[in-house]
Formats: structure tokens, C-alpha cells, sequence
């Protein structure tokens, strides 16, 4: 602050002219690695072996929903049959009840999959692409 | 060939009779405490300095922390973080277990659908004691969507009915099915490189077996993770049904 050779410079703080280059080159550089970077993340978790594990959780869950009403429907037929000597009838309506409420439960867990993606996504499920309206 | 069930056989290592019931301490209790003390431990030791610039350990804890957090707060609400301790436990408990599984020669307590039913059962027993303490009766209105025909609705209700019950069984088979199917895989994959390895000229062939092992392994690291990360978020959704019952 003292120097008064400093002060009177009116270029003072200011860089000199390859101060100045090296400073772009820096921050040029800076940039280039932060997009290498930010493409290396966003193909990162998409591709491969990540996608696959998160298609087989998706499809495991689909098709468990469907066996596990499916199976507690006909269990309670099955029992209620036992029990009021009904046999097969309770067993059968309760086989399709079954059934349905598996349907149900696919449709609710599409639903669910469907918000996260979009969610993720930001309401973006798929590439733009233009066509005969733009 | 090796047997690929051998590794879910249950051995007694303590023999223990209580009133004639059978406690026995097995390997499958061993892999559990192992679980239970390697996951609280962890977080403990993680969290011991509780400083404000986390070390590496304690970073990870906190990212644990804020994953479970944010999904319990986008899927069941503020309320639920009542529960989050349960989440959270369950959460670092399925997953914990599910990668002592990966270790060769371990035991993977989730394979076994008597562990990850009397998970499932415990998550249904919450949903059903949260749900008729918080709204009462009202708590059956998840039964009785809006807007439904009274001509069809008795044969809605049983639809929800079954649909309800159908839970714990979904929840708990895919957990045990995935840790199941894919140790198998693994086993038989690993058996067929030894097979071909004493079959002579075939052995050239036993590296293609091999490869397949590997990348079984990385895909069975992945379901490790997602089949816990499901698990939790369904128990969330089921909370959810509980806390706010008729959306």
C-alpha cells in the first residue's frame, strides 16, 4: 500500500499482456476439462452394466407384483374353500380377483416408475427429436 | 459339479434349546450379527468427530444419510421422517447383508426368504399399526377408491383387499429371489470353468465361463444395491398409504 513507485502506476493490479495469455489458457483449459468431465458423468451412470441392473430391478418388480396377487388371491380362495367346503368355487373367483388386483398392482407400479423417471428426467422421457410440426 | 445350493445350507455353530424351540446359533445368525455390528459400527466410527469438514468416512456416512432422507421426504412426506431410523436401519441392514453376500465363501442371510419375510412382514405390521393409530377407521378408506359405481364396488374392495395383502409377498420374494437366482448363477458359471478345466482340450475353453463370472459379479455388486434401494423405497410408498390414506 506504501509503495509509492506502485501507486502512481495507473496500470496498477492490472496484467501484463502474457500474464493475460497465460491467464486465458488457464481458464480455457479450466473449461475443457470441466466439459470432459461433465460428459464423462452424464454417459457415466447411463450406460452398461447400470442400466441393465436398473431394466432387471424394474422387470423383476413388474413381474413379482403380478405372481405375488396372483398367488395371495388364490391362497385366500384356497383357505376359504377349506373352510366353507366350497371347493373348487371360491378357489376359481378368487384365482381371477387375484388376477385383477395383479393388473392393478402393475398399473400403480408403472405409475410410480413412470414419476421417478420423470422426475430424474425433468419431465424429459425421451429425446427431442423434431418432426413435421416444428 | 459342485452343488450351487450348498452355499444356502444352514449349519448350527452354538446348538442352544429354549422350552424346546430350536436357537441355535447358526451361520445365518452369525452373518446377520456380523451385518448388524458391521453397518453401526461403520456409521459410528464414521461419525466420531462429527466435524464440519468431513473426512472421507464421514462423507460417505453423510451421503448415505442424505440418499435415505431425500428418498423418504419425495415418497412418503415431512411426516415419515418419524420413521427414517427404521429406514435407515433397514435400508443399511439389507445392504450390508446383501455385500458380506458378494464376499467368496460367505453366507447371504437375504437369500434365505424366512429373513427377508420377517422383514417384509415387519414393515407390513408398521403400515397397519401407523395407518389405524393415525387415521382410525379412515385408514380403511384405502380400500374404497373415489368415484366408484356402488354396483362394482364390492368387487373393487376385494380387488384392494387382495391387492393390500399381495404386499408382503411381493416385497419379501423379490429381495430373496434376486440374492437367490443370482448366487446360483454365479456358482453355476464359477462350476462350469472348473468342469472344463478337467475335461481335457475343452479347458481352452474354461476362460469363456470365467468372463462370464466376472461380469456376473459386477451386475450381482449393482442388484446388491438396487434390490436394498427397492426394498426401502417400497417400504416408503407402503408408509406413505399409511400416513395419508385415500390419494
Amino acid at each position: 500500500m506504501s509503495d509509492p513507485e506502485k501507486d502512481r502506476n495507473p496500470g496498477r493490479g492490472e496484467l501484463t499482456p502474457e500474464e493475460r495469455a497465460a491467464f486465458q489458457r488457464r481458464v480455457d483449459g479450466l473449461g475443457a476439462r470441466l466439459d470432459r468431465a461433465k460428459a464423462a458423468h452424464d454417459t457415466g451412470p447411463q450406460g452398461g452394466d447400470a442400466l441393465r441392473g436398473r431394466g432387471m430391478a424394474y422387470g423383476f418388480r413388474m413381474s413379482s407384483e403380478l405372481v405375488a396377487a396372483i398367488l395371495v388371491g388364490g391362497l385366500i380362495g384356497y383357505g376359504l374353500d377349506r373352510w366353507l367346503g366350497s371347493t373348487p368355487w371360491l378357489f376359481l373367483v378368487f384365482f381371477v380377483l387375484g388376477f385383477a388386483a395383479g393388473v392393478l398392482n402393475l398399473l400403480r407400479a408403472y405409475r410410480q416408475m413412470q414419476g421417478e423417471i420423470a422426475a430424474r428426467t425433468g419431465g424429459n422421457l425421451g429425446k427431442s427429436v423434431p418432426d413435421d410440426d416444428d | 459339479m459342485p452343488d450351487p445350493i450348498h452355499q444356502f445350507e444352514i449349519h448350527k455353530l452354538i446348538p442352544l434349546n429354549l422350552f424346546g424351540v430350536d436357537v441355535s446359533f447358526t451361520n445365518s445368525s452369525l452373518f446377520m450379527l456380523v451385518a448388524v455390528l458391521l453397518s453401526a459400527g461403520l456409521l459410528i466410527y464414521a461419525m466420531r468427530g462429527g466435524s464440519l469438514v468431513p473426512t472421507r468416512l464421514q462423507s460417505t456416512a453423510e451421503i448415505g444419510y442424505e440418499f435415505i432422507a431425500n428418498m423418504v421426504r419425495d415418497s412418503a412426506g415431512e411426516q415419515a421422517m418419524k420413521f427414517f431410523p427404521l429406514i435407515f436401519t433397514l435400508f443399511a441392514f439389507i445392504f450390508t447383508c446383501n455385500m458380506l453376500g458378494m464376499i467368496p465363501g460367505a453366507f447371504t442371510v437375504t437369500s434365505h426368504i424366512i429373513v427377508t419375510a420377517a422383514l417384509a412382514l415387519l414393515v407390513f405390521a408398521t403400515v397397519l399399526i401407523v395407518g389405524f393409530a393415525k387415521n382410525g377407521l379412515h385408514f380403511l378408506k384405502l380400500f374404497v377408491p373415489e368415484g366408484v359405481p356402488i354396483v362394482i364396488l364390492p368387487l373393487v374392495v376385494l380387488i384392494e383387499v387382495i391387492s393390500f395383502f399381495s404386499r408382503p409377498v411381493s416385497h419379501s420374494v423379490r429381495l430373496f429371489a434376486n440374492m437367490l437366482a443370482g448366487h446360483i448363477t454365479l456358482k453355476v458359471f464359477g462350476g462350469f470353468v472348473v468342469m472344463l478345466l478337467g475335461a481335457g482340450g475343452f479347458a481352452a475353453l474354461s476362460p469363456l465361463p470365467l468372463l462370464m463370472a466376472i461380469a456376473l459379479t459386477a451386475l450381482e455388486v449393482l442388484v446388491a444395491f438396487l434390490q436394498a434401494y427397492v426394498f426401502t423405497m417400497l417400504t416408503c410408498m407402503y408408509l406413505n398409504d399409511a400416513l395419508h390414506p385415500g390419494h
